[in-house]
């Protein structure tokens, strides 16, 4: 391994276990899912650029559309897990929830348009 | 030895996220912990390509990738429409 891939490559890893150790010890939901949601793709953005020095064109495209995959589908799924959150547990750790007052009217005119005469 | 240190501290990353799949409190925290878990293992076998330049493994890559997505968007919409935690 180059040197620059062996820094890349033990960058990530220091991100990943970094992502880890603020999934265990963070106190909130959100909190660990910023810590976990945001550092892994990151994690895997080193790695898979150390990996591409050494590994040619052909491997370096293939790793390309591993971390570009990573990169949209992470974020994603994370967010979903954040909807989940806060559409099935009351937060607890806020003295105000604007998204939740959003939601409920969004939800109320929702239901008012399907009810509604006219449709 | 660089890829065995790097192969340690990704497998310590997974038996943190690890713990947290055994302790979390909800679905969601286990839910995000076996992404992390997904995403230290993804490293791992990255490492292990820019050890050995073998480019057969990173079809392994993509699968992880996608059932790690799959799995998450599957369990989001379980824990939002039958509100389980």
């Amino acid at each position: 391994m180059n040197p620059v891939s062996a820094v890349l490559v033990i960058l990530g890893a220091l991100v990943a276990l970094l992502a880890s150790i603020g999934l265990l010890t963070f106190k909130t939901p959100y909190a660990r899912f910023h810590a976990a949601g945001k550092a892994s793709p990151i994690a895997f953005l080193f790695v898979a650029l150390g990996a591409a020095l050494e590994v040619g064109w052909v491997g370096a495209g293939e790793l390309a559309i591993v971390a570009v995959a990573l990169l949209l589908t992470l974020p994603a799924g994370t967010h979903l897990l954040f909807r989940a959150t806060h559409r099935t547990t009351p937060p607890t750790h806020m003295s105000r929830d604007d998204l939740q007052i959003v939601e409920a009217e969004l939800a109320a005119s929702e239901r008012a348009d399907s009810d509604g005469p006219e449709r | 030895m660089i890829a065995d240190i790097a192969i340690g501290i990704f497998l310590l990353a997974g038996l943190l996220a690890g713990i947290r799949l055994v302790r979390g409190p909800d679905l969601v925290d286990r839910v995000i912990s076996l992404d992390a878990a997904l995403v230290a293992l993804m490293g791992a076998i990255g490492v292990r390509v820019a050890d050995s330049g073998d480019t057969l493994y990173i079809g392994i890559l993509v699968v992880i990738a996608i059932v790690a997505f799959t799995a998450t968007v599957v369990l989001s919409r379980f824990i939002e429409t039958t509100g389980r935690r």
